[in-house]
């Protein structure tokens, strides 16, 4: 059985010893986090920085919609094979404007899903959390195992937790 | 902390006297508890007074709406009737869509001083919801493609009849789109914060709009990356739309009108305009809405200088039009002065030209005016005036062009200057009451100014000693 537990700092400084104790006790990077109110610059704590791939969502969605661009205005256009101006039945600059709108429609929709996707939200299970956090708090939370939970709690108390939460 | 960045700020305690006119306070720093309280409770109503505006901005707004209607039924199909709601949308987009650029250009270039400004500048872009409504009028109105049998000119070369006004409303649709985004983006942390202590509803919104945001690292460092996809996808679609609505709206309508330059002269100016009314925005909310402790003469400033900068661009973009024209002589040259700029109305363009760019101009040169709170919304002011003149002169003057004339090759006779009758009054002041309201209406869920970019502000700044006098001390965390 698994267990959450939370070590809340008012000083940055002691947050970022609670990681490296944490390191020292032996837990592995992945398993315990930082949660704070504001972004502190990445790695301030000596924390594990996973990777994302939100980049792939939009670039995904520009490609979708740029294809159905392209078979939405040729298609229309060798169905209707009308000769505007002397110039060729499949005109680039007459296609450029809906490739464009229909690549960024697509481009903008699949990222907003990709910011839901990639945010890890919604997050339905988001353990032991403490309201002052969004008041300047820094917490410090680790998932361990049920008979390592009091070696985690004695290392977050160790770097001065004003506050032990459990869940 | 991988770079630091110091900047003079305060005034030195050998040469107070010249200096302490010259420079500016430096902020005085905020604990974020303190932050946390006061931003979630300006969202209140009764906190600052704010609900009896929004009553009498909302009955104005559905009085523009009734209005609106009315004229609908009355005037249908009658295009000259409908120039100055054209003008007002057009202003009204080139206003509140521009805002959004002020927080994301510089966000993405990490200054620091945006921070408190972003979130007001973003809520700016909810106005394009209103600007949609009143489109519809207007698509209403537009000629189709085939007048009288023969296709106008128009960027549709072989499109559909209805294409102007099927893809101004996708695009206006996507840019909503990508303005709700680029909102929730920024305003995620604060939903969060808003969960955590705020009451009764809004704190059932925030829970629900959270969805479960505690910030955690890969949170955090997929909000910014959020951040700046969605603020580069409102770019591209902005500037789409102002190709779009300036090309449709007005020069299409206008035979013989054919400029390259316009619809880049039109983000221009809009860009000019956001930027204007995010001053005023913020002007406000220092004045009415207790928010001197977070809005510094720094971001004033800032705005300021970039204010100025656009105003000479507005210079540049026109005068590289104007001379085309003016050298070019052909028929449809002559027309676009004759009409554009001397014909029925010249005085709007003279007004226009005063307001967007001469008055700005040696207003905002004078380094203590930038340096002024009242000094750069007096600027401010004098710009959306100016741009407002700008868009009666392009649109009203567009859509007064009778659809029986389209198909000339370039206008030899010009319709006489339209003035505005009661109705379009009412719909002029109704569709700018809406862009306020929904505004306004945006602040009472989430606070004016981001609690965790206002945070951030204060955990990168510090006020530092530096030999005998004062700066700031700005860390840029990437």
């Amino acid at each position: 059985m698994s267990k959450s537990v939370l070590g809340l700092y008012s000083d940055p400084n002691q947050a970022a010893d609670a990681m490296d104790a944490l390191k020292g006790a032996g837990f592995p990077l992945g398993t315990f986090d930082v949660l704070t109110g504001t972004p502190y610059p990445e790695g301030a704590f000596g924390e594990h920085v996973p990777q994302h791939r939100l980049f792939r969502f939009p670039a995904f969605g520009a490609i979708i919609g740029f294809t159905l661009a392209i078979f939405l205005t040729a298609a229309t256009q060798i169905a209707y094979p009308l000769v505007t101006g002397g110039k060729p039945i499949l005109s680039l600059f007459a296609m450029l404007v809906i490739l464009y709108e229909m690549s960024m429609l697509s481009a903008v929709i699949s990222t907003v899903v990709g910011i839901v996707i990639e945010s890890r939200l919604p997050n339905v299970n988001p353990g032991v959390y403490d309201n002052r956090i969004t008041e300047g708090l820094i917490g410090v939370v680790i998932t361990t195992d049920d008979d390592k939970s009091d070696t985690a709690i004695d290392a977050l108390n160790a770097a001065g937790a004003m506050e032990i939460k459990q869940a | 902390m991988a770079s630091e960045a110091i900047h003079s700020g305060a005034q030195t305690d050998a040469h107070s006297g010249t200096h302490e006119e010259a420079h500016h306070e430096l902020p005085a720093r905020v604990e974020p508890d303190v932050i946390t309280s006061e931003l979630v409770a300006s969202t209140d109503s009764n906190s600052t007074g704010v609900r009896n505006w929004m009553w009498i901005l909302g009955i104005v707004t559905l009085v523009g709406i009734g209005v609106g209607f009315a004229k609908l039924l009355i005037e249908w199909g009658d295009q000259s009737e409908w120039g100055y709601t054209a003008a007002m949308v057009a202003f009204l987009f080139s206003v509140f869509g521009g805002a959004p650029l002020v927080a994301i250009a510089p966000t993405l270039a990490k200054a620091n001083w945006v921070r408190p400004v972003a979130r007001f500048a973003a809520l700016c872009s909810l106005a394009s919801i209103v600007c949609t409504i009143w489109m519809i009028p207007l698509i209403l109105n537009l000629p189709m493609l085939v007048v009288d049998g023969a296709r106008r000119r128009s960027i549709w070369f072989e499109g559909p009849d209805v294409s102007p006004h099927m893809w101004a409303l996708v695009s206006m649709i996507t840019l909503i789109t990508a303005a709700l985004g680029l909102i929730y983006a920024y305003a995620l942390p604060d939903f969060a914060a808003m969960r955590d202590h705020s009451t009764g509803w809004k704190q059932r919104f925030g829970s629900w709009m959270a969805r479960g945001w505690i910030g955690t690292t890969i949170q955090w460092r997929t909000l910014r990356l959020r951040i700046g996809m969605m603020g580069t996808l409102y770019f591209f679609t902005f500037v789409f739309v102002h190709f779009i609505i300036s090309t449709d709206f007005a020069m299409s309508l206008v035979p013989g009108w054919r400029d390259a330059i316009f619809p880049m002269y039109h983000a221009i100016s809009s860009i000019q305009a956001g930027l204007a009314v995010t001053v005023l925005g913020l002007w406000a909310a220092r004045r009415y809405m207790g928010m001197d402790k977070y809005l510094h003469l720094d971001q004033f400033w800032s705005i300021g200088r970039l204010m100025f900068a656009f105003t000479l661009l507005w210079g540049y973009f026109f005068i590289s039009a104007f001379i085309v024209y003016w050298y070019g002589r052909s028929g449809s040259d002559k027309m676009w002065i004759d009409y554009l700029i001397l014909g029925p109305y010249f005085w709007v363009f003279i007004l226009g030209v005063l307001f967007i760019w001469f008055t700005p101009w040696w207003w905002l040169i004078w380094n203590r005016v930038r340096r002024s709170y009242n000094g750069t919304a007096i600027g401010a002011g004098l710009i959306l005036f100016g741009v407002f003149l700008d868009r009666v002169r392009l649109y009203v003057a567009a859509w007064a062009v009778p659809e029986d004339r389209i198909h000339e090759r370039f206008l030899t006779e010009y319709p006489s200057a339209v003035f505005p009758d009661v109705m379009d009054l009412f719909i002029m002041v109704g569709a700018l009451a809406g862009c306020v309201f929904v505004v306004l209406a945006a602040t009472r869920v989430l606070p004016i100014l981001s609690i965790w970019d206002v945070q951030q502000f204060n955990l990168l700044y510090r006020p530092v000693n530096y030999m005998k006098t004062k700066v700031s001390l700005i860390g840029k965390p990437d």
